[in-house]
């Protein structure tokens, strides 16, 4: 194009002559924009498929049946609690197998059934005497290896070396699926046990209700105080260094590396106020400072939308500055607050970082009954699940991950639905 | 609204008050902590003693072996743990620190041994390594060709010893806060060092003989003491640091699957992982014998080191629980060569140890540490 | 009386005085001309009755929890015989627990001491005396506090100011919470940083090169090198940080601008919340995802390309961590882009801009010291982020900005320091106090730094 036409050109003709480039950078911009959140959107669904695929497995069980001879002989029917009822699988065991001589292939035998199912049987005396000195067909947990053959995670073309069961191991298996005496159940050890060192016992009741303590009193103490704390700030507190110093620190605390506050709560609640370890008591605390400050960020969003004329309205008819607050604005922001609190919530469910430092990493199989029982949380069992040397805690930590996907997503979907539905544009 | 308010004042108050209640109420469950590595055995007898007996399961915390003396030297009382768990032996320094705190008699009991094992992907060939290769590879600072110690030169495996496979040196291990490496060092990489005739000698040598075989390996004259020993250990305790060892955490799972992915690499980890791992890792031989359960615990393997665990006197009447832990830990049920710790992948102990240390536990025998 | 019951009797006591001031002031209102000759409201006036109930008690309840067991103890070990009594005041402790196990049933076979026995017994029976000291004390002051209100009770009375100065200063109570925290935070971490630069030197620790804490860990060994430069800790942190922003800023600035201004409405509600469960997925699944697919498969093509790969690469860390860290920056920009007024949009429409010239010249200049605030808390989220990085992020100091090669971090770093079997006084533990006060600091300074940015160049369009 020469100088000359350039000059002759209307800026109409210069505007269309760009407009195809234009539309076209427009539509690359755009693309840009959706591929942006397709990719957040794709690796979602990645990652849960991934965990789900790694972990539904383990809401299945491998049990096997066996007939146990009640013993009489063992069984002291005053006191059947303390008898020998690994003894009774253990002779159940080789009347089914009776050509297994050799001292070493027994122990290979009994190691088919779970290190659990002699409690199982307890149980069942337990609850019902009388059938001491009869036979019963009995179904009870089998081994982690054996679920993980069952489930092809042994693979059984590898030579017989290399695989974590012989061909021995191999024939009993196949010997009790000929007979039908081995089936998947539904894994409800998993929902109700405590933490176990056995794959096939261990569960996440523990953890969870570790967790739901730490929630209830991070929840007790954050939200009326996030709230109190945002109150004054938005809307009483007059402008000094004080309330200046307040607004950083607030602002501040609430991108503080939450291990950092691990630090805090094992020097204050530990060492100084000497409160329990491992205790959700000490759990929750830590976590409520954690969480304070996004409360308070988040309710003071809340009221700042709530237009300014709502207030004046309602000091213009007489209410004072609380009531006008109280009686006016609160309720307003009232939605949003919940929000916050419930993001707020599910952050502290699924942190562990801080945890680790004030003696949650821990192996606690009881249940804890109140908030100074030894306990630890969801997120720490997963993280110690995954650091055990037994293959079956794979699939566990999975369908652990899974469990707790499903609280936050829960927690998630509530703030959105609340704030779908309170949301007011002024 | 104000009803509100002070409603929520009342009830987090109330709340309050009555959570402190239960704080007061006593410890009815032993409290464990410490090593990381005696963890899955300690917590497979707590898990054994809590649901065969009444009582509550021990507590086990994982702390490291640190700073599991470090609680467990605080102090005599119910906020304290009662046994702590250790993959080495307690210092003198710790031992101090706890007669200062008052606890004044502990038990040491030696739990069995723990093999620490080099091994690679099932996809790549068998390692055989001798303790020399081991240290040549992994040392900072190794003998040259004039026997000066000189940067580590090696790059491959071939580079130290013909016989082994023309494979970039890689090998991930434990960081050097962990007792694993700190015995890994000390029994493998101290054997490989003791096969270089002036490193051997350095380490025999003391006070005026230590200069000149300094001067002989090239070491500076800043790194000089009178005892050899300590010089040699210097030397021989330094991991090279420009990629070869990859420090890769306490996780020995990751590092499984780490050398599953990255078949050309070694991991250095603890013998229990080594067995329940056998179709995607083995284990590499060192001085021509395998890590098998046998050969760790009839001593042919040359790095396992021994595990403990540490028992306040003072609590044994006091804390429920504290003597059945003990009893079930020290019966052939549990450590015993047929025991479930084995199944766990614990090394026991020979029988006379067994008995030993049986003993001890049964008459509460104190340590004393010189 | 148990405590539930005390609480509950303690409720009732309060809503009745609560109704009977607010009864007592419609009568009185009502014989000196109406309610609204009162200066409060009625409700006022049953709420101050009812915070004269209330305080007091619970306050004594408070107070009673925390000073009974302390009480109830000394007077049990009081009455133990001298031979138990002159035992050092820890092993008191365990006798004391002994005592307790045993009031609540729990033995543990073997003989039991009578006097342990009897210790008990007088234990159980202390302690039920102090309930009921307790429940009578807390009920008498609740009445009494009660009584005391009912006397202030008048039509002049101004209980609206009095009960607004109570609740006036509840909130400044909940605010001053923050400052609290924030010194209990530097105390707890400066005592122990303090006994380690008595060891190793403050300049030593900020400025050297190395990191090696290869210190022996046990006595009789003389340990390797221990240097404490945290540099190399730091510039990982930078490296894995700076990838991770790499990853974050663009998708979700990117996705922030689709969301408002192409999206459509529902696509903005479906769209959004999604994206946020990023953010909500606990950091320990991200670290095993990052560890086991992530790492594996950079490892792999990188390999397949010629190129090393550590297994531990700062790339893997960082990416995924970026992933995390999308919907942070995507909210905050969110947000900034929609408090840019319409009208600023339409005048650039008006020209004949198109929409996304709009967006590049008008909107994001407009919005941008809003974005760069939120992505400076961004990256101080980015620093402190602990599990990914435990799982995923070498231990390798490597002073080194090629994203392939192994790094370490400062929370990496921490945690394994914490948890490690050295000698618990030993720098190597006090290391990490150290870099969790360095953290501190440098999180500190970075959101000191983001508000200003978002107060100084914030542009106010009302």
């Amino acid at each position: 194009m020469s100088d000359k036409n350039m000059k002759r050109k209307t800026t109409m003709t210069i505007v269309s002559e760009g407009l195809a480039k234009r539309y076209k950078k427009e539509k690359r911009f755009k693309m840009l924009g959706l591929s942006a959140i397709l990719f957040s959107l794709l690796f979602l669904v990645f990652l849960f498929s991934s965990i789900f695929l790694n972990g539904y497995k383990a809401f299945f069980q491998t049990a096997v049946q066996i007939d146990v001879f009640f013993d009489p002989a063992v069984l002291d029917v005053k006191d059947p609690a303390t008898a020998n009822y690994h003894g009774l699988i253990k002779t159940s065991l080789r009347t089914a197998f009776p050509d297994i001589k050799k001292r070493k292939d027994k122990k290979k035998l009994y190691g088919i059934i779970s290190n659990g199912a002699s409690f199982t049987l307890r149980d069942i005396v337990l609850e019902n005497p009388s059938i001491i000195g009869q036979t019963l067909s009995v179904w009870v947990l089998a081994d982690d290896d054996i679920d993980m053959l069952m489930k092809s995670y042994i693979d059984r073309e590898l030579p017989e070396s290399d695989r974590r069961m012989n061909d021995m191991q191999i024939d009993w298996v196949d010997t009790f699926k000929a007979q039908n005496r081995i089936k998947f159940l539904f894994n409800i050890g998993f929902f109700t046990n405590g933490d176990s060192r056995e794959p096939e016992s261990a569960g996440i009741l523990g953890a969870t209700i570790g967790s739901m303590y730490m929630l209830a009193i991070t929840l007790v103490l954050a939200f009326p105080i996030g709230i109190g704390a945002a109150i004054y700030l938005e809307e009483f507190a007059v402008k000094n260094w004080l309330t200046d110093i307040i607004e950083v620190n607030i602002n501040n605390l609430a991108a503080v590396p939450s291990i950092v506050f691990g630090l805090l709560g094992l020097a204050v609640f530990l060492n100084f106020f000497q409160l329990p370890r491992s205790a959700p008591l000490v759990g929750g605390l830590v976590l409520f400072l954690m969480t304070l400050p996004t409360i308070i960020i988040t309710s003071r969003v809340a009221l700042q939308s709530v237009p300014p004329s709502i207030r004046e309205a309602a000091l213009g008819v007489g209410a004072s500055k609380m009531q006008a607050v109280f009686h006016h604005v609160l309720p307003l922001a009232m939605p949003g607050m919940l929000t916050g609190t419930i993001i707020g919530m599910a952050r502290a469910l699924g942190e562990s970082a801080p945890l680790l430092m004030i003696g949650m990493v821990a192996f606690i199989v009881d249940i804890p009954s109140s908030i100074a029982d030894p306990a630890t949380a969801l997120p720490v069992q997963i993280y110690l699940w995954a650091d055990s040397p037994e293959r079956a805690f794979v699939e566990r930590t999975s369908a652990a991950i899974m469990v707790l996907l499903t609280f936050l997503i829960l927690m998630n979907g509530t703030a959105v639905y609340l704030r779908s539905k309170f949301e007011r544009r002024w | 609204m104000y009803t509100k308010t002070i409603s929520i004042i009342a009830a987090t108050v109330i709340g309050g008050s009555v959570l402190t209640t239960n704080i007061a109420t006593a410890r009815d469950y032993v409290s464990i902590v410490g090593s990381s590595t005696v963890y899955p055995f300690a917590t497979t007898v707590a898990e054994q003693f809590g649901k065969s007996t009444k009582f509550a399961t021990p507590k086990v915390e994982s702390t490291g072996s640190g700073g599991g003396l470090k609680l467990f030297c605080s102090g005599i009382g119910v906020t304290h743990p009662d046994i702590s768990n250790a993959s080495r032996r307690i210092k003198k320094s710790e031992y101090d620190k706890c007669q200062a705190n008052g606890v004044k008699d502990i038990i040491e009991v030696k739990v069995g041994y723990d093999g620490i094992v080099l091994a690679n992907s099932k996809k790549s060939h068998p390692m055989k390594l001798s303790r020399r290769d081991i240290f040549l590879a992994l040392a900072k600072m190794v003998p040259g060709t004039d026997g000066k110690l000189i940067d580590n030169p090696n790059k491959t495996w071939k580079d130290i010893n013909a016989s082994l496979p023309n494979t970039k040196i890689e090998v991930l291990g434990p960081p050097p806060t962990s007792g694993t490496r700190d015995a890994f060092a000390e029994l493998a990489m101290e054997g490989g060092a003791k096969t270089f005739d002036n490193m051997k000698a350095l380490r025999a040598a003391k006070g005026d003989a230590v200069k000149p075989l300094m001067a002989k390996l090239g070491i500076p004259e800043n790194a000089f003491n009178a005892k050899g020993k300590n010089v040699f250990k210097r030397v021989a305790h330094s991991i090279r640091e420009d990629g070869a060892y990859v420090e890769a955490g306490e996780n020995d799972n990751l590092i499984v699957q780490k050398l599953e992915a990255n078949p050309n690499a070694l991991g250095i980890f603890g013998f229990s992982f080594l067995d329940q791992n056998e179709d995607k890792v083995q284990g590499s031989s060192i001085d021509g014998h395998m890590p098998t359960f046998e050969a760790i615990s009839d001593g042919s393997y040359p790095v396992s080191r021994p595990l403990f665990f540490y028992v306040k006197k003072a609590h044994v009447a006091v804390i429920p629980g504290i003597s059945g832990y003990l009893a079930e830990f020290t019966s052939d049920k549990a450590w015993g060569e047929e025991g479930y710790l084995a199944d766990k992948g614990m090394i026991p102990m020979p029988g006379a140890e067994r008995a030993k240390f049986a003993s001890d536990v049964q008459n509460l025998t104190p340590l004393v540490l010189q | 009386m148990s405590n539930p019951i005390l609480t509950t009797i303690l409720l009732s006591l309060i809503s009745f005085s609560y109704s009977y001031g607010k009864k007592f002031a419609f009568t009185t209102g009502s014989k000196v001309g109406g309610v609204h000759k009162l200066h409060s409201r009625p409700a006022y006036h049953g709420m101050l009755i009812a915070l004269w109930c209330a305080l007091p008690s619970l306050f004594i309840l408070f107070v009673w929890q925390f000073a009974e067991p302390a009480i109830i103890s000394s007077m049990v070990l009081s009455s133990l015989p001298d031979a138990i009594n002159t035992l050092p005041p820890e092993r008191l402790g365990l006798v004391l627990n002994d005592i307790k196990n045993l009031s609540m049933g729990l033995s543990f076979g073997g003989q039991i001491d009578p006097q342990l026995l009897k210790a008990s017994e007088y234990y159980l029976q202390l302690q039920q005396t102090g309930i009921n000291i307790k429940s009578g004390a807390v009920i008498i002051l609740s009445i009494i506090g009660l009584l005391a209100g009912f006397k202030l009770l008048s039509p002049s009375l101004r209980a609206r100011n009095h009960v607004e100065r109570v609740v006036r200063y509840f909130l400044i109570g909940c605010s001053l919470i923050a400052i609290f925290t924030t010194i209990g935070i530097v105390l707890s971490v400066l005592f122990e940083a303090l006994r380690f630069f008595q060891k190793v030197s403050v300049a030593e620790f900020l400025f050297s090169l190395t990191w090696s804490p290869q210190i022996s860990i046990r006595a009789d060994q003389v340990g390797a090198s221990g240097e404490f430069g945290a540099v190399p800790v730091f510039a990982g942190t930078m490296l894995i940080s700076a990838i991770a922003m790499l990853v974050a800023v663009p998708i979700g600035l990117m996705s922030a601008i689709y969301l408002s201004e192409y999206a459509s409405k529902r696509m903005r509600a479906t769209a959004k919340p999604l994206i946020e469960i990023l953010a909500g997925v606990p950091t320990v699944v991200y670290g095993f995802f990052a560890a086991l697919v992530v790492a594996p498969f950079i490892r792999n093509a990188g390999t397949a390309m010629g190129l090393e790969v550590s297994s531990e690469s700062a790339l893997a860390a960082g990416l995924i961590m970026g992933i995390m860290i999308i919907p942070f920056v995507m909210s905050i920009a969110d947000d900034v882009i929609n408090a840019v007024p319409q009208s600023l949009r339409d005048g650039s429409y008006g020209l004949g801009a198109t929409k996304s010239e709009t967006v590049k010249n008008v909107v994001i200049p407009a919005a941008l010291p809003g974005i760069v605030g939120g992505i400076l808390l961004a990256v101080s989220r980015a620093i402190g982020e602990t599990m990914i990085v435990v799982m995923a992020a070498g231990l390798s100091a490597n002073l080194t900005v090629n994203p392939l090669q192994a790094v370490t971090t400062v929370t990496v770093q921490i945690v394994t320091l914490l948890i490690g079997d050295q000698e618990f006084d030993s720098p190597k533990t006090l290391a990490a106090f150290a870099l969790g006060l360095l953290l501190f600091v440098v999180t500190l300074s970075l959101n000191i730094l983001a508000l200003y940015i978002v107060r100084k160049y914030r542009e106010e369009y009302e």
